[in-house]
């Protein structure tokens, strides 16, 4: 009875952390951050395992989501496909509670059109404010916790 | 009006800007030292049909991936009189995994066939706009930029490259046509300025 128990409170537990993650093209996420207009701000991170200061910053942007019910945080994964259960494994043991993508398109096509303007080096952060959806600030590499609030800040009162 | 102001000094940090198509090969008179212990400038590696710059590091996994292309770079084009150099602009892993030594066991073991140089200051990297690794700068007899971005659409795997895109710069650069792809974009690992 009591191994009943724990498979039971065991299955549970796994189907609560299980995510979905999404192979995504640039206009899947680009529409997907247009439809929080109006609703939330948005906090879209790139980032990738072998990436050493997303891995060191992604728990730090899954706290922003957990305190601020006003933002929405969308992670795109851009390791390779056979990657996809170690992101998988890497975003349950991060605590994300929302469904997250990895990237499904050639690089080049990917990064023009998700921002013309960024080239290529991850993380790779934009933040869209909540009621224009406008890009309020957008950088390449690793920001101290300082930008990344204000720029929230901002997101959420514009 | 006062949204902008507080974000306003971030701004300058937003993007590096990378040099334009056409431009002539900035800072080739600053100090690069190799893996040899010499010390070396741009202008010392430009080479008679062209010059072959590219951003990189010992450890980036995208590196890795594509370094086997460097090597078939060097050996296909060094001889046609396009000189290569790799640069190494990562100051802050200069005393870790990108120390000159490190860097001389990684070329070593990888039969690096080009110049492997640190960029001390980083000076080089910010001139060029260099944000990442690998990050490819190609210029033509004449020191102009005629190709950035990419070495070609699949790091992973080289025999399943749709498009070199490299590979045909240097083929029209040689050829004396007109390249019609000046400027790609890849994932890289960003440059560790400081």
């Amino acid at each position: 009875m009591k191994k009943t128990y724990i498979i039971a409170i065991s299955l549970l537990l796994v189907s609560c952390n299980d995510i979905e993650l999404i192979p995504a093209t640039s206009s899947t996420i680009i529409e997907k951050i247009k439809s929080y207009k109006g609703e939330k701000a948005v906090l879209l991170n790139i980032w990738a395992l072998w990436c050493v200061p997303c891995v060191e910053e992604f728990p730090m942007l899954v706290e922003f989501q957990k305190n601020n019910t006003n933002l929405e945080v969308v992670f795109v994964s851009a390791d390779f496909q056979d990657e996809f259960e170690n992101v998988k494994s890497f975003l349950v043991k991060q605590g994300l509670k929302s469904n997250s993508y990895i990237k499904n398109e050639k690089d080049d096509i990917f990064i023009n059109g998700i921002n013309q303007q960024w080239s290529g080096s991850l993380p790779f952060i934009i933040i869209f404010s909540k009621n224009k959806g406008i890009v309020v600030d957008s950088w390449e590499g690793k920001e101290l916790k300082s930008r990344f609030e204000l720029a929230i800040d901002i997101a959420l009162s514009s | 009006m006062y949204n902008i102001l507080r974000i306003l000094p971030f701004l300058s940090l937003i993007f590096c800007l990378e040099l334009e198509i056409g431009s002539i090969m900035p800072k080739n008179n600053v100090g690069l030292k190799t893996i040899n212990g010499d010390f070396i400038n741009l202008s010392s590696v430009r080479g008679e049909k062209g010059t072959l710059i590219i951003f990189s590091c010992n450890t980036c996994p995208w590196v890795i991936k594509w370094e086997d292309r460097y090597l078939d770079i060097a050996k296909k084009y060094i001889p046609k009189g396009v000189n290569m150099i790799a640069i190494n602009s990562n100051v802050a892993k200069f005393s870790g995994d990108d120390s000159l030594i490190k860097m001389k066991e990684h070329a070593k073991k990888m039969n690096y066939n080009f110049t492997y140089a640190q960029d001390p200051n980083a000076e080089i990297a910010n001139a060029f706009g260099a944000t990442k690794t690998p990050h490819v700068f190609l210029f033509n007899q004449n020191n102009s930029l005629v190709y950035k971005g990419a070495i070609d659409d699949n790091a992973r795997d080289a025999k399943n490259v749709d498009e070199e895109y490299l590979a045909n710069a240097l083929d029209a650069l040689l050829e004396n046509r007109k390249i019609e792809k000046e400027s790609t974009k890849a994932l890289g690992c960003s440059i560790k300025f400081n």
